[in-house]
């Protein structure tokens, strides 16, 4: 367990550089940052910013050249792949911008998914199924595919199957960037909901200036580094 | 769901892809179901063996030997057991069902072999209750149908009866088994005094003579023996062992088994190359999807098994499908062309099915465990 003093999130000098054409262009040089339990903070910065890299080596899908990464009690910079997929599986879940929802399943079962990785019977699986469909409104609507859905309900089973496992942590790249404003509202009052009735830890990746205004804090990131720090009124 | 509901519903993406996957399986293993039926039906060289020597006749194995020969044979001290057979051959109904018809004492045939049959006391003692009892092997009692106490009628192709009739009735009193799989059991038992006093010709005649050697003793060197005792003979004999005897006879056919090996070999080696083919495209298709359950949290393992998951399930309905009809055909036409479809089929295609199973979901499973997360986000 973190102390009560301690953040959630901590990432201290992280450095990341990816090569491109043979040459090695530096995205953090040395990034720091802190983030309280509870807190939705509202990521924002130009394409290339650094957002999305962020965004993955906090998921733990990609690793800091150097630097330390911490998320509660887990060095994910220490961890090896198998230690990181167990890792998300039970601590992390994710939203992404295009839902990306496998398009044989239905809505249940595509919220379904990351219980498979844990050790419950079916119908326990069922029920918290149930359960986080009614949470984010679609009850009834658990045997529809999602290609007979509109892009806000997708992206809600989306937000379904992200906290289907009750994790702290819920990371989401661009959630609303593919959806029209009042579905984006609706998915960003969800979102508000999570972080403040249960009190998930969000990082949201954004361009929209409107999501932003949803969470509790917006740090802008350019060139590798924050620049800019805003708490919500 | 359950992990396994999820490679199901990953197969039947293409269903197309699938049901012509399913049918290329179902087709390899209907020949398979039905080359090893054949196999079964007609060859018992695998199970023979090569210490029981037979003696036959040096003229060829139809001329008979008369049964006073015995006598001379287990007179040698290195015999520890000797029966003797008269052969029947018949058919039940229609002339293409044939039947064949080992006419022996059944107590001699216990102790030569008995072992390699399967024959218990409970089937001997069953046997000789009445002269007209028969003892049926597995595989002929699963491919006629028969059942122990059924009566059966079974028309001699030359063998007549003393009435002028050449049909045969016996009771069966117990079905034998078999040491193993491999135990040729396609032919039934019956009591020599039934057969000899019933039939015209050849009376007090055997068509071979079966002996067991002592323990130690070089089946070689007490076949050359017994030949020897008889080259002076009316009838010189010529002895070989039982697995000798069976593979020169089917020799003179061909090497079916090795045929038959070939083709289904050639079969299921173009299967696997067809599936894995399929099975490395549906990976790249999916490149993106293994990234998001990658992100959910699956791991290497999850994602190897997930593919394995979804050949095994093409290879079982395939398979299944196919040695389903390879049955089917055994129980249809399987007395007229010779097919024999029992367990140790069915237990050797269940094996096959799990090992190409296993084997064609390798490639396509190890590509993609090791599809690094940020990679396949990029393929979309």
């Amino acid at each position: 367990m973190t102390q009560d003093n301690e953040p959630y999130i901590a990432l201290g000098g992280i450095r990341k550089a990816y090569r491109i054409g043979g040459e090695m262009i530096p995205i953090f040089t040395g990034l720091d940052l802190t983030i309280p339990r509870g807190d939705f903070v509202a990521v924002m910065g130009p394409s290339g910013s650094g957002k999305s890299t962020l965004l993955n080596m906090l998921a733990g899908i990609d690793r800091p050249d150097g630097g330390t990464l911490r998320i509660g009690t887990s060095h994910l910079d220490q961890m090896g792949e198998a230690a990181r997929a167990g890792w998300r599986a039970h601590n992390m879940g994710i939203v992404f911008q295009f839902y990306n929802l496998l398009p044989m399943l239905t809505a249940a079962e595509n919220v379904e998914l990351p219980l498979l990785l844990k050790p419950l019977t079916r119908k326990e699986r069922r029920l918290r199924v149930e359960r986080v469909l009614d949470l984010v409104g679609l009850s009834g609507r658990e045997k529809q595919y999602p290609a007979l859905m509109s892009g806000g309900q997708q992206q809600r089973v989306g937000i379904a199957r992200a906290i289907v496992s009750d994790p702290g942590l819920l990371l989401c790249d661009e959630p609303t960037g593919d959806l029209d404003r009042k579905s984006a509202d609706e998915v960003l009052e969800m979102l508000r909901f999570l972080n403040r009735q249960l009190e998930k830890t969000i990082i949201m990746v954004t361009h929209d200036p409107q999501a932003a205004l949803y969470a509790r804090r917006t740090l802008h990131l350019d060139k590798g580094d924050f620049i800019e720090e805003k708490r919500a009124a | 769901m359950t992990f396994f509901d999820l490679a199901r519903k990953n197969a039947w993406r293409k269903p197309l892809r699938t049901v012509l996957l399913m049918i290329s399986i179902a087709v390899a293993f209907l020949i398979y179901g039905l080359t090893a039926s054949f196999l079964n039906g007609t060859q018992g060289a695998a199970g023979a063996s090569d210490d029981l020597l037979g003696v036959t006749s040096a003229s060829g194995r139809t001329q008979p030997l008369p049964i006073a020969a015995m006598s001379r044979i287990t007179a040698d001290p290195d015999v520890a057991a000797a029966g003797y057979v008269a052969r029947l051959r018949g058919f039940v109904d229609v002339e293409k069902n044939v039947v064949a018809i080992s006419a022996a004492d059944p107590g001699l045939l216990m102790a030569v072999n008995g072992k390699e049959l399967g024959l218990t006391s409970a089937l001997i003692d069953a046997i000789g209750q009445a002269r007209d009892k028969v003892l049926v092997g597995r595989a002929l009692a699963e491919a006629q149908g028969w059942i122990t106490g059924q009566r059966v009628t079974i028309t001699a192709f030359d063998t007549p009866r003393q009435d002028g009739s050449r049909d045969w009735r016996f009771e069966v009193a117990g079905i034998f088994e078999g040491e193993n799989a491999a135990t040729d059991t396609y032919f039934m038992v019956a009591r020599y005094d039934y057969v000899n006093a019933a039939r015209v010709r050849g009376k007090d005649t055997v068509d071979a003579f079966v002996v067991r050697p002592r323990a130690g003793v070089s089946p070689g060197e007490l076949a050359a023996r017994i030949d020897t005792l008889f080259s002076n003979s009316a009838t010189p004999t010529r002895t070989q062992s039982e697995r000798q005897f069976l593979e020169a006879f089917l020799r003179q056919y061909a090497d079916i088994g090795l045929i038959v090996n070939l083709v289904v070999g050639a079969a299921f080696v173009t299967l696997l190359m067809i599936v894995v083919n399929t099975m490395v495209f549906a990976v790249r298709e999916r490149t993106f999807e293994i990234g998001v359950l990658k992100t959910l949290g699956f791991s290497r393992l999850d994602i190897v098994a997930l593919f394995l998951g979804e050949t095994l399930f093409v290879f079982v309905v395939g398979g299944g499908i196919g040695l389903a009809l390879a049955k089917l055909a055994a129980t249809l036409a399987g007395p007229a062309l010779g097919l024999v479809f029992f367990t140790p089929v069915l237990v050797k295609a269940l094996a096959i099915i799990a090992a190409l199973g296993l084997a064609t979901g390798v490639l396509p499973a190890f590509n993609a465990m090791r599809i690094p997360i940020i990679t396949a986000f990029r393929t979309r």
